[in-house]
């Protein structure tokens, strides 16, 4: 069986996720998927699983194209995708899970529990689970639920298997044995579509390898034709567009901005770090890293268990968000749907959300002022469309990130200490590098000391003066930017890295 | 950015469409009782609603910051009766008694407040539970009721200053200070930013605690000053009867006012809506001399299709938000 995808194009407005993008799947081969964030992957592999309808282009199974783009007929087509969040329901066990919607029944209501029970226990043997169907799903931990989702794929009859980033969140013996088990589907004639950014495990599994760079197909082989790592890294940074813009020169005597001393949290430290006026630092690392804990810690969100945070040289406190911010400390969170925008409310609103108190007289907005704030800071950041009134969650990624950005740093803030996380996910490549450029000119204009916590190679580049490379929790190695290249950062944490349990 | 007078107009309406219903209701009862809504006949409305508006006030900026308060009834007949047992035999002070009701609905407030603020219990639940407690507690507190207030009292419900009813007053003077809190003040938006996204708000700095607690004292002390009004209109404060079902009726008149269940979106001119809305289309069926039985029936299924509506103009307005959003993209 072979599943292939010619010229899919999904455009999000103004923006190409995916540019005639065309890949074939065939039974009994482990195809590997590779790019950055943004690249276009989970674009794609939504569009294969039916929960995302492209713009144009065809999908076919064997010839027969797809009659529609929704996830049933995907599922009839024989395509299974396990996403990295997982779609199990925690509070039902194995066997319903792996029964819901397609319950075995005796006339037409009764649960056969027997029978479920039975062909739960094959299913979980095919996948080498050896656990009882009737354990609550909810018990189970992440590697074990990943190995019930294949089960589930595999009972539905799918014959492409999708996997998203599938080793991520595994530790080193479940993230071998996950291997061991594509390999044995990959031999009873399943085809495997496996996204990841781990090029060991793309050199250990793989027979294809597609790779995507800004929506398109920049690079394709047979795994036989002696493909190597470097090989890999160069066909995912791709050539560097010219001279990559560099961050602002700092005064290299300045008192540090922000200084952490043996500082720790759940899962991070002891980090002991400086940022200087103008600095920007990048947190480098996986997912799991520990970059997203560190910057949640530092603003308050989570506790800090141990040492001190001192902001121009003044120890301050910060055991809950609004503390952080009174002690100039700001957080861009990475998750911007859930944990940064009021996405029915307007721009405005949204970006003047702490600042109206400070604006504000006698428990009165200030509402001339905050629209002078407002104006100021969407010139300066170039929001695009520059609308008070629009609901935060009408504009695109980039100017989203932008509208936050703007609420931390604009005429009437005091923020001292910027911590972005993950700047740029789901922000389309134009808008990147304006993001860019705006952080770089701001930390430069305002003596911000910026902490970046990022695993793009490129933002490194573009943004940082230092880099510090996380793992587990800890800093591993600092690395000077001005005499690396984005090569250099991918084959270090791709390449060596195990995952983190 | 200049908007045309009919942009406005479509938007207004698109925001508020029982607005429409509304007003088409008025005209078409007009012409087929041949002008029986008059002023006396719309005073009894306006003083019904007037009751419903006090609570309906605190009551849909609760829900909008993502709580709900559904102890309101039984907190109007504790401060309907706490009025009425000093008032008993028209010998009381009846601004002591307007504050002693208001008080008791506090005392009710702060309770739902804390135990759902600060510890966190989900609100519906907490306050059904309070809705049980608060109406034996006015049971205890009067077994039997009380009643004859005197005319200095009764004057809270049935006077009028320049004609129109004292509680109407009352209600549109809160219903106009609510509406700039809402716009005006800091505190005003953080109510809407915690109901959008509760998480995003504690990340800002909004005290995502203090803002409901104090909407929750509001609310109980709304209700007792509602409870007070309803006491001083009948002449008797009943335990047992006050406010009973209340609460929903207050519910019913702010969804239908557009206030979205699921929080961070409505408007007290929408809830001015929703009440007079109810309270028309209750009077407009007895006009037409239709039984309190089929009332009901269409008041329920009202609710039911201004939802509906109100669903269906959400998706339209998205749609048409989005295409700004790209015109406006493209012109820069």
């Amino acid at each position: 069986m072979t599943t292939s995808v010619t010229g899919l194009t999904k455009r999000y407005g103004s923006t190409l996720a995916l540019d005639h993008v065309s890949l074939e799947i065939t039974s009994g081969e482990v195809h590997a998927l590779l790019g950055h964030n943004g690249a276009g992957k989970s674009t794609l592999i939504k569009c294969l699983g039916g929960g995302v309808a492209p713009t144009s282009g065809v999908m076919t199974v064997d010839g027969t194209e797809f009659a529609s783009f929704d996830p049933r007929t995907s599922i009839a087509n024989g395509v299974a995708v396990i996403y990295q969040n997982l779609s199990l329901i925690d509070g039902l066990n194995i066997a319903e899970n792996l029964f819901l919607g397609q319950e075995v029944t005796h006339a037409a209501f009764v649960l056969d529990r027997v029978q479920h029970r039975e062909l739960a226990q094959e299913s979980l043997a095919r996948v080498g689970l050896n656990v009882n169907p009737n354990t609550l799903v909810g018990e189970l931990s992440i590697g074990q639920r990943q190995l019930v989702e294949v089960a589930k794929a595999l009972q539905r009859n799918a014959r492409l298997l999708i996997l998203d980033e599938p080793s991520a969140a595994l530790s080193k013996t479940e993230a071998e044995r996950l291997s061991e088990l594509v390999l044995g589907l990959k031999a009873d004639g399943i085809a495997i579509l496996y996204v990841t950014h781990l090029l060991n495990e793309v050199m250990k599994l793989a027979d294809r390898v597609t790779v995507l760079r800004d929506g398109k197909n920049v690079w394709f082989s047979d795994m036989s034709a002696g493909v190597t790592k470097d090989d890999l890294v160069e066909a995912i940074s791709g050539e560097s567009a010219g001279a990559i813009s560099r961050p602002h020169p700092i005064a290299a005597d300045a008192m540090p901005a922000l200084s952490l001393s043996d500082f720790g949290g759940p899962g991070i430290g002891p980090i002991t770090l400086d940022v200087k006026p103008g600095e920007i630092l990048a947190l480098y690392g996986l997912v799991g890293a520990g970059r997203t804990r560190l910057l949640q810690t530092l603003f308050g969100r989570l506790p800090t268990r141990s040492g001190t945070v001192a902001v121009d040289g003044e120890i301050v406190s910060h055991s809950r968000p609004k503390k952080a911010l009174s002690a100039r400390i700001a957080l861009v969170p990475g998750d911007r749907a859930k944990q940064g925008l009021f996405g029915s409310m307007s721009a405005l609103d949204n970006t003047v959300i702490r600042t109206m108190g400070q604006l504000s007289r006698g428990g009165i907005r200030n509402i001339v002022a905050e629209r002078t704030v407002f104006d100021r800071v969407s010139d300066r950041l170039s929001l695009r469309p520059k609308s008070e009134v629009l609901p935060a969650a009408r504009f695109s990624g980039g100017n989203q990130q932008k509208i936050l950005i703007g609420r931390w740093v604009n005429d009437r803030s005091d923020v001292k200490v910027l911590l972005l996380d993950d700047p740029t996910q789901g922000v389309d490549v134009g808008a990147r590098e304006e993001i860019y450029r705006v952080v770089r000119e701001l930390a430069a204009e305002r003596g911000l000391a910026v902490i970046v916590a990022t695993n793009e190679p490129d933002e490194v580049m573009s943004l940082a003066h230092r880099c510090l490379v996380m793992q587990k929790g800890k800093v591993v190695q600092e690395i000077d930017v001005a005499t690396t290249t984005a090569e250099k950062l991918l084959a270090l944490i791709h390449v060596d890295a195990v995952p983190v349990p | 950015m200049t908007i045309s007078l009919r942009q406005r107009l479509i938007q207004g309406l698109v925001k508020n469409p029982l607005l429409v219903l509304l007003i088409v209701m008025v005209v078409a009862v007009q012409i087929a009782t041949g002008s029986q809504l008059n002023w006396p006949n719309l005073r009894g409305v306006l003083l019904d609603g007037a009751v419903i508006a006090i609570v309906a006030i605190p009551g849909a900026m609760l829900i909008i910051s993502g709580y709900i308060d559904l102890s309101v009834g039984s907190t109007l007949a504790l401060g309907g009766v706490t009025a009425g047992m000093i008032m008993e035999g028209g010998t009381g002070n009846p601004a002591l008694a307007v504050l002693a009701a208001i008080g008791a609905g506090v005392l009710v407030g702060l309770f739902n407040g804390v135990v759902t603020t600060y510890f966190g219990l989900n609100s519906f639940i907490a306050t059904l539970g309070a809705l049980t407690a608060v109406r034996g507690a006015a049971q205890l507190l009067s077994p039997l009721g009380r009643s004859t207030f005197g005319d200095a009292f009764g004057f809270l419900g049935v006077g009028t200053l320049v004609g129109i009813p004292v509680a109407v007053i009352v209600a549109a003077v809160l219903l106009i200070l609510a509406a700039l809190f809402l716009r005006f003040t800091p505190a005003g938006r953080h109510v809407y930013a915690i109901g959008v996204n509760r998480e995003a708000a504690y990340l800002s700095g909004v005290n995502v605690k203090r803002i409901p607690f104090v909407l929750f004292v509001v609310s109980g002390g709304a209700a007792g000053l509602a409870g007070a009004i309803t006491v001083a209109r009948l002449n008797s404060a009943p335990p047992g009867q006050l406010g009973v079902g209340f609460e929903l009726v207050v519910l019913t008149a702010v969804l239908l006012g557009g206030v979205v269940f699921t929080g961070g979106e409505g408007s007290m001119f929408g809830v001015l809506v929703g009440v007079l809305f109810l309270g028309l289309l209750n009077n407009a069926l007895t006009l037409l001399g239709v039984t309190s039985f089929w009332q009901n029936v269409a008041t329920g299924l009202a609710l039911v299709a201004a939802i509906g509506i109100g669903a269906y103009i959400h998706v339209v307005r998205q749609k048409i938000e989005s295409a700004q959003a790209a015109r406006l993209a493209e012109q820069a």
